[in-house]
């Protein structure tokens, strides 16, 4: 990469140079569907001017597309000139300097991928020979961003993940088709993971297990219910539920969040931090130590307690609110303009065991995975649920057809009256907001009411 | 750029490096794009992409790569690369790539009107304060796209394309006091952007308004069994559902409802599911390399064909029928005041939150943007409201089709009645 050069004579200005790199390896049943890597790269230039925003970009990091592309960002800013005069913006000017990368595991061969999908489908057909269809997927996500401001920030930024995903397709009862999918997600590549075929064989076996149960399963009873929340689902709960209404410019648009700094909103056990880079000491899977701003990014704690504290921001959304910066401007390509988004999300752990939670449930549900969520600014959510099975007796019964899970997150947090002792991070899948955006999700199981979709 | 010759040069690399058959695609996007953010115009970004993708075979072994750094010593290491990972690929008799297919396809506006557009933006945003204040558009604006692209193959496939299109889009929530709405939004493409007020295009006018009615919500009070009438904004769920049971993905792995119903009657007869291949933005070919000439999917309710790509007709032996994207719903003969007045208690559907259906088509979802219909009346939004259902049978479950539709450009559909839904 050349040496970036922001663009002169605005009030601000940024200029970065991104290369992302991407594999993506599918077998089904046997067949290598999908063998692919691809690299994305190039130069963007963003300029703040009397009030407006310019930027673009080109895919190229020579000198001559540097300062095209900063040319060209800042004849932007003046352009939008057209809709009228406005006063300059006044953003945080706070700087940072410091590159931050990954040293990891040598990446997997790709003769070793090869032959390990082969080997698990190997496994399945040998193991399971009922499943309609077993698909195996391997991908792995970097992105190196080389950050220049004009108010003095500097530096490298690195975001590595990998992920292999087992489906399994059986049939139920009935002979329609079921299915189930297990992510194993991480920081790093592939190898990173710590795959092996035995490894493999055991969390099959536990999908396989549930797809069993699956087969069977029985119809979830519609209406608000007493469900205990995986680990697993609690992390996408924060994300959705909570983390999207926290984002500045979502509050800036009427988020129902902007009108609740310091009140209650959920219980006393539950506290919701976006971690910048690291939790307990260690280094979290999507680490931001600085954003694309060049803002040192910093933890915000949205819900502390139970109630509600900050908001996750960029320089101009703090400007806006009139808070601090927290780091939280990233793009996802480099022809992407930064925007508010999370990083790591989590509902903190508690003091409850899972067990003793499931066992505090006379007539409910435990909600194991979700394929999916969306958000909204009311705090209302949704979340696909692919497992779950009925809780009757404190004890585990029939496993549950496919539903989905609503409610308001607000309400919802507020009957949480059990948080279990244990924490799960996975960093699969991407948030989508305009640009789709790599992010981790973290949370303990916690126990409350939520209105389960169903007849 | 010359994306002919880089296209052409590369083919000829991968030849010689020793690929039995390759396919090689080279494309350059410009985009000019006005952001709206919070009710103001805010940014206006320019984005210059080019990318090179390859797909090669040798020896039934194949691997695929994109690459943006377009230099000949790094699309040279990128053709070593591709070539060593396809050797270690599994081989399989079905990879090919596609032989004979020509077309050129060129439509809509191919340099940006920067003024228009800005007139365009300007226009909502006044319509926004004047009609609808209680409306915040978070995010939105307006943006000119031209994209070309040059597709060939080893076996004698040469398609190339020039498409230009405006697209509009607004997202935002209506705020009163502490009270806020769900968000909602809509856009859509069009080659024609002048001539037409920015809030008569893709029902922006009626989604800003609809939202302000949507600050204060109720919900139903008791579990029922009722009926919906699925807006256009919500029937490409339904459609998404469908092409992904007759794609490569459920017809491989043998999980399609669909794979043998081919000539037999999966919807109401009301039903008929057009391709649009050819609307704003869009050309009619595929990303495998076959020109894709129109397609009645479904006729009165009839399932015509399967859409497998080729690689999936060859791995699966189902007939090859190239499906690019784009769709439209023929309207039906209903007036939808009068679909309206037939439904004694059930919802108007503006938007479906749920997660992906079961691969049986079971689902459920909640409805948001949308309000109640009580005793042929639409009533008040609703909110925290479920249905539960399932796709197929959905299909079949449609009673009426409006005569009124809403055209997004790529997509066009009609408002569809559909019954014996379980709300919660």
């Amino acid at each position: 990469m050349n040496t970036l050069k922001t663009p002169a004579g605005v009030d601000y200005s940024e200029a970065r140079q991104h290369e992302v790199r991407k594999t993506r390896m599918v077998m089904m049943d046997g067949n290598l569907t999908a063998n692919t890597q691809t690299v994305e790269g190039g130069s963007s230039a963003r300029v703040l001017n009397n009030g407006y925003w310019g930027f673009a970009s080109i895919p190229a990091v020579d000198n001559a597309s540097t300062e095209k592309v900063a040319k060209k960002a800042k004849e932007n800013a003046e352009a939008m000139g057209g809709f009228g005069a406005r006063n300059k913006l006044e953003i945080p000017s706070d700087s940072y300097q410091g590159e931050h990368g990954f040293n990891g595991k040598p990446p997997m061969g790709q003769k070793e991928c090869v032959d390990l999908l082969a080997e698990l489908n190997s496994l399945c057909e040998k193991k399971y020979p009922e499943l309609r269809s077993s698909i195996f997927m391997f991908q792995e996500e970097s992105h190196a961003k080389r950050y220049a401001t004009s108010n003095g920030s500097l530096g490298l930024n690195s975001i590595h993940r990998a992920t292999c995903y087992l489906f399994l397709i059986a049939e139920d009862q009935h002979g329609q088709p079921v299915e189930l999918m297990q992510a194993i997600s991480g920081k790093g590549n592939l190898n990173d993971l710590n795959l092996t075929l035995s490894g493999l064989e055991a969390e099959l076996e536990e999908l396989h297990g549930h797809l069993q149960a699956k087969r069977f399963a029985v119809p979830a009873r519609g209406g608000e219910q007493a469900v205990v929340i995986s680990p697993e689902l609690a992390g996408m709960l924060a994300h959705e539920a909570m983390g999207h209404p926290c984002e500045a410019d979502l509050v800036l648009g009427g988020a129902v969040t902007g009108n609740l700094v310091g009140k209650p909103v959920a219980s006393e056990l539950i506290t919701m931090v976006d971690f910048a880079h690291s939790y307990r000491g260690e280094e979290l899977m999507i680490p931001v130590y600085a954003d694309d701003e060049g803002t040192e990014s910093r933890d915000v704690v949205m819900i502390d307690s139970g109630i509600m504290k900050d908001f996750m921001t960029s320089r101009e959304t703090a400007a806006k609110l009139g808070i601090a910066s927290s780091g939280n401007a990233r793009a996802y390509g480099f022809n992407d303009e930064p925007l508010v988004r999370m990083r790591n999300t989590a509902i903190l752990p508690g003091t409850s065991k899972l067990e003793d939670m499931i066992a505090g449930i006379e007539d409910g549900y435990y909600l194991m995975k979700t394929g999916n969520g969306q958000a909204d600014s009311t705090t209302e959510f949704m979340f696909g649920i692919d497992l779950a099975y009925e809780i009757k007796n404190g004890k585990l019964g029939n496993a549950v057809s496919d539903t989905t899970v609503s409610g308001t997150a607000i309400n919802m947090l507020k009957t949480v009256d059990a948080v279990s002792d244990d924490m799960y991070w996975e960093c699969n899948g991407y948030c989508g907001k305009k640009q789709p955006m790599v992010v981790s999700t973290g949370g303990p199981a916690i126990r409350g009411r939520v209105h389960l979709g169903g007849q | 750029m010359k994306i002919n010759s880089i296209a052409e040069t590369a083919l000829s690399q991968m030849l010689s490096a020793g690929f039995d058959e390759v396919q090689v695609t080279a494309s350059i996007t410009e985009q000019d794009e006005l952001n709206i953010a919070h009710n103001e115009a805010s940014l206006l970004r320019s984005t210059e992409d080019y990318s090179l993708s390859l797909l090669g075979i040798v020896d039934g072994r194949k691997a695929t790569t994109a690459v943006t750094d377009l230099e000949s010593d790094a699309v040279a290491e990128s053709i070593k690369q591709l070539y060593e990972r396809a050797q270690l690929a599994p081989q399989d008799d079905a990879n090919r790539v596609s032989a004979d297919q020509t077309g050129h396809f060129e439509q809509g506006p191919l340099q940006c009107d920067l003024s228009l557009l800005t007139a365009k933006v300007k226009e909502l945003l006044e319509y926004r304060q004047n009609e609808t204040p209680l409306m915040n558009i978070d995010e939105g604006g307006g943006s000119h796209a031209r994209s070309q692209e040059v597709l060939l193959t080893s076996r004698g496939s040469r398609i190339t394309s020039d498409i230009g299109c405006y697209e509009m889009m607004v997202m935002g929530t209506a705020t009163e006091g502490d009270q806020s709405s769900s968000f909602n939004y809509t856009g859509g493409t069009t080659n024609h952007l002048s001539g037409t007020h920015a809030a008569e295009l893709f029902g922006i006018g009626t989604l800003l308004e609809e939202t302000q009615r949507q600050i204060h919500t109720r919900s139903f009070e008791d579990k029922f069994q009722g009926s919906i009438i699925l807006a256009p904004t919500a029937v490409m769920d339904l459609l998404d559902w469908l092409l992904g049971q007759i794609g490569d993905g459920a017809l491989i792995s043998n999980s399609s409802l669909f794979a043998d119903q081919v000539g037999n009657v999966i919807a109401s007869p009301e039903l008929s599911i057009r391709s649009r291949f050819d609307g704003p933005g869009r050309a009619a070919y595929t990303a495998d390399g076959f020109v894709a000439p129109p397609l009645g999917l479904v006729q009165a309710g009839k399932l015509t064909t399967l859409t497998p790509s080729y690689y999936g007709s060859r791995k699966t032996g189902i007939n090859h029928r190239p499906c690019a994207s784009g769709w439209m719903i023929d309207p039906g003969e209903t007036a939808l005041a009068d679909m309206i007045s037939d439904i004694k208690k059930g919802a108007m559907v503006n938007r479906l939150s749920m997660g992906s259906p079961g691969p049986n088509g079971d689902f459920s979802g909640v409805i948001k943007n949308s309000f109640m219909i009580e005793n042929g009346q639409l009533t008040d939004a609703l909110s925290e409201t479920m249905i539960a259902g399932n796709m197929a049978v959905m299909l079949r479950d449609i009673s009426r089709i409006s005569s009124e539709h809403l055209d997004l450009g790529s997509q066009d559909f009609p408002w569809l009645t559909i019954d014996n839904l379980h709300f919660s």
